[in-house]
């Protein structure tokens, strides 16, 4: 079954007829092909699916895409321009504050809200800022290097 | 400039960090369709029934596919040994279960549908009909007369067993003075890549060709395997690796999964693509660890280690074709380590049961070795009275014995391990810890120090094998302007070894390393290569760029040498410039000197060469041996990369709880061509270091049933517990690899296994704790702390 959504992503507005059980993920991911929200396990336990709905991350797994109606939502694709990068962004790119990539988008998000919260966080503040986030490659080392890089600047 | 030892930053993070990687899931393709796999509830079981009927009346089901009928189409699966290492029992493999299932989570059937959410329902309406057998879930009990067999063609649920003996240690011990002994318990767990496996499968029924996109680490040979399976000409066939959401070993085919998302594409005619659901991806994507240690040992008063027995009995899951079971053999070939020990029995004893099959994860074995050596080393440092760092020290093999021929068989290339554990014990300050220790108990706090000493080889190369060897190949091509290209075989799951290899290419050729672009991972595209594991990225690979790249430079230096003036072998490049050594006044710009081989080659300073600059070279480890015969040896490992490892842990004794303080390490992988992402490397595999040694943990039930199927019951580390890593470098030189270079992939993974076990001993001393099985949870902890139950 179908039903249909009218929401706004990345600042543009969106109409369209998605499955009723297509979670927010899944509907960015496959109707409006935004393929840098990612699905790592479905439970909400790792965030590489986190976006911003209406100006806080959520996990977009455990949000049903019927439920986003009316809604803005901002995903990784709407953190820069095509071919730029914030300059959160480029400090996880200066400090190799990613490897494989797959956790990134939700990491820079979760981030992206801590220093929207918090300017100038502690190592504390950044460790508990992302511990909703879970990362295989780093050890959250350059991670946290990373953010604290762009806390600075 | 020179780019050999720099900060570069990754080539492939701008694209990832923006979000804008392409991972296989991401691939969609007109006319796709959906698959999900029926999976058995039941760890043994014969089929009895499938009854598709209700499936296939869905609307938007195209088909059902079950094991029996890729059987009848003789869709199997080839199943490769360990070459002359150790060789493997005979069994039958499809890509989906046939008459019987050996493990929960095997699949059954497969739907086709024109949507993910209909093909899960229809999954859901596949009624299979069981009758449940009696499973084998504890190895020790596998191994008794009367079990149940996982395969009952064998007679007993062994898969292969082997025996490594160097001198006579039994006669040894028997006679010896003073002798320690213990068990140790290695639970069961997995690396968990945070991307599921995922395949996109394209059969063309035209043109008869398949392309296949893969999270995979191996696109060369999963086409060869495909080929061979589904009965396909191998030049039919484009094997795509996109970017790989992590793999640390789980991701080396051949899971039953990629055969079978090709077949069924085969079958309809159509695209079909597959992604996991981490609950799949627990039950199915392969396990590791999980094995029994009963050791014991010979030593002296000084702390020397004189001989050493060793019985390892490894619960390998359900017998498959994964590579996993090898690393019950490599935990016992890489035995006894850093350590010179004359006298070694080491008896390895894998066993099948009905669980998941293991699959390689990093550290493939030699994380066990290593742990347990440094469990032999607290416990005769406890005997003997004697510091843990001396009785390392009296035994390791002395830095002037390298290569030093070690028990296994392999041929240890470099290290200088005394070094690397006084300069980690500086850096955390060991001699000041007692007085840390004092004053933290007088704070009523339990704190401990713990000694981790890994020994990893690296560059795994099998004989007769078609998946692991030691070679890779690079083909480097330099455009008419001037720009470079790498294509190479090895393959990069996030690990960064494209921006080595681009580093490696720029020094060759004197260039900017923004000039070098590395393609990998495309089998249309590169030349044959064996993809990545085994820390082979740069040894292999990098080796194949340096001299493929190495070849162009010569051809560069014999035109430019005409325009100079000069003889070749005297001149040198750098900053995209060709010139005389010694005199860097008389240059030409290396992109003349290309444009001039490109459009001028009939003229004075072109002409006798051959046109054209690329160059395919392979590159073969020659510290590898394949002939016992006339070598004496056998070693499929030519590569040996070390850390000394110290760190401070404080223990709850009320709850068990084991937290970190400080952690630090200094690592030897030989020459290091990009620092920041070889560090990135070893933190990664200290977390998971980490999150195995101290919580991470697949629970099965006594039925055979997996008991942590989400990340909320299979606990990874957060931030949160994962501390700062002190990390140094020290580069001690392979002299059996161009560049030196050792393999970093997965240094760091090992020393938290003893470094924590020895911390929690040593923070409870007083008590008399023994930590013999991991993980060091908050139970495990508490249960070595009150041994008879109840509150101390």
């Amino acid at each position: 079954m179908k039903t249909l959504v009218k929401l706004q992503v990345n600042g543009r507005v969106h109409e369209l007829a998605v499955d009723t059980r297509a979670k927010l993920a899944e509907m960015l991911r496959d109707d409006l092909r935004l393929t840098g929200t990612h699905i790592g396990c479905g439970t909400g336990s790792c965030g590489a699916c986190t976006v911003m709905l209406d100006g806080e991350t959520v996990k977009s797994c455990c949000v049903l895409a019927a439920d986003a109606n009316g809604q803005e939502v901002v995903t990784i694709e709407g953190l820069s321009k095509p071919g730029e990068l914030s300059t959160l962004q480029q400090c996880f790119v200066e400090n190799h504050g990613l490897q494989c990539g797959y956790c990134t988008p939700g990491m820079v998000l979760a981030a992206h809200q801590l220093l929207k919260d918090n300017p100038q966080p502690t190592e504390d503040d950044i460790r508990h800022a992302i511990a909703g986030n879970l990362c295989r490659c780093t050890g959250y080392q350059n991670i946290v290097k990373s953010i604290r890089a762009a806390s600075g600047r | 400039m020179a780019f050999i030892g720099k900060d570069v930053p990754a080539q492939n993070s701008p694209a990832l960090v923006a979000g804008a990687g392409l991972y296989t899931g991401d691939v969609k393709l007109d006319r796709m369709t959906y698959a999900h796999i029926v999976r058995s509830p039941y760890a043994a079981a014969k089929i009895l029934s499938i009854d598709a009927s209700a499936a296939l009346e869905l609307p938007g089901v195209l088909l059902v596919v079950t094991g029996e009928e890729l059987r009848a189409k003789d869709y199997a699966m080839p199943v490769e040994g360990f070459g002359k290492g150790a060789s493997l029992k005979p069994f039958a493999l499809y890509p989906l279960a046939v008459g019987r299932v050996r493990y929960a989570g095997e699949g059954v059937a497969a739907v086709v549908a024109e949507d993910p959410y209909t093909a899960k329902q229809a999954a859901l309406l596949v009624d299979v009909d069981y009758e449940d057998l009696d499973p084998v879930v504890d190895p020790e009990r596998g191994l008794t007369a009367d079990s149940p067999l996982v395969e009952p063609d064998w007679g007993s649920n062994v898969l292969f067993e082997i025996r490594m003996q160097a001198g006579d240690a039994g006669g040894l011990i028997a006679k010896a003075a003073r002798t320690v002994g213990g068990e140790l318990r290695h639970h069961r767990y997995t690396g968990a890549a945070l991307e599921p496996r995922a395949y996109v499968a394209d059969y063309d029924p035209h043109r008869r060709t398949l392309t296949f996109w893969a999270s995979t680490q191996c696109p060369h040979p999963m086409r060869t395997l495909l080929a061979q399976t589904l009965h396909l000409a191998e030049n039919d066939i484009r094997v795509i690796q996109p970017n790989v959401g992590g793999a640390f070993g789980l991701k080396i085919p051949y899971f039953q999964e990629e055969p079978l998302v090709a077949a069924l594409s085969l079958l309809a005619g159509r695209p079909v693509r597959w992604i996991a659901e981490r609950r799949e991806d627990l039950l199915a994507g392969g396990h590791a660890r999980e094995g029994h240690f009963t050791w014991q040992a010979a030593f002296e008063d000084d702390g020397l280690v004189t001989a050493l027995k060793v019985r390892y009995v490894a619960d390998v899951g359900a017998p498959s074709a994964l590579a996993g079971w090898g690393q019950a053999y490599v935990t016992g070939f890489a035995l006894p380590t850093c350590y010179k020990i004359r006298d070694t029995d080491v008896e390895v004893v894998a066993v099948t049961t009905n669980k998941c099959p293991w699959n390689a994860y990093r550290g493939f074995g030699k994380e066990s070795s290593s742990w347990l050596m440094d469990r032999v080393m607290d416990a005769v440092a406890r005997e003997t009275g004697r510091d843990r760092m001396a009785v390392r020290s009296r035994n390791f093999i002395p830095p002037d014995e390298f290569p030093y021929p070690q028990n296994g068989g392999a041929v240890i290339d470099s290290g200088n391990y005394p070094q690397a554990l006084k300069r980690v014990l500086e850096m955390i300050d060991y001699a000041n810890f007692p007085k840390l220790k004092a004053e933290a108990r007088a704070q009523g706090r339990y704190i401990g120090l713990g000694i981790g000493q890994e020994l990893t080889p690296e560059g795994c190369s099998i004989a007769g094998s078609a998946r692991f060897n030691g070679w890779d190949g690079a083909t480097v091509r330099i455009s008419p302007t001037g720009e470079v290209t790498v294509l190479t075989g090895v393959t990069s799951p996030g690990t960064g070894n494209e921006t080595a290899l681009a580093q490696i290419a720029a020094d060759q050729l004197g260039i900017d390393v923004k000039d070098v672009r590395v393609i990998q991972g495309d089998t249309s595209l590169c030349p044959y290569g064996l993809g990545n594991f085994s820390s082979r990225g740069v040894i292999m690979g990098g080796s194949a760029v340096h001299i493929a790249a190495g070849e162009l430079r010569e051809k560069l230096f014999k035109v430019a040498g005409r325009m100079l003036e000069a003889a070749p072998g005297d001149l040198e490049t750098a900053d995209g410039r060709i010139m005389l050594k010694g005199a860097p006044f008389r240059h030409v710009g290396t992109k003349d000197v290309v444009a001039t081989i490109y459009g001028d080659c009939h003229g004075a300073a072109a002409c006798g060469v051959e046109p054209g600059l690329e160059a395919t070279r392979y590159f073969r480890h020659e510290n590898v041996y394949h002939q016992p015969e006339t070598q004496g040896r056998y070693s499929a490992y030519p590569s040996w990369a070390n850390q000394s490892t110290a760190l401070i842990a404080e223990v709850d004794p009320e709850t068990g709880v084991v937290k970190i303080l400080r952690y630090c390490a200094v690592h030897d992988s030989g020459k290091v061509i990009n620092p920041m992402t070889a560090e990135g490397n070893v933190h990664g595999g200290t977390a998971q270091g980490i999150g195995g040694a101290l919580f991470e943990h697949l629970v099965y039930d006594d039925c055979g049933q997996l008991t942590t199927t989400t990340f909320m019951d299979y606990t990874l580390p957060t931030a949160l517990e994962v501390p700062h890593i002190e990390l140094e470098h020290q580069e001690t030189l392979s002299p059996f690899s161009p560049l030196g270079t050792k393999g970093v992939g997965e240094s760091g993974v090992t020393s938290p296994l003893g470094a924590l076990c020895g911390a929690v001993e040593d923070a409870l001393c007083e008590f008399g704790v023994r930590i013999d099985r991991l993980p060091l949870s908050p139970e495990n902890v508490w249960t070595a702390l009150h041994p008879k139950g109840g509150r101390a």
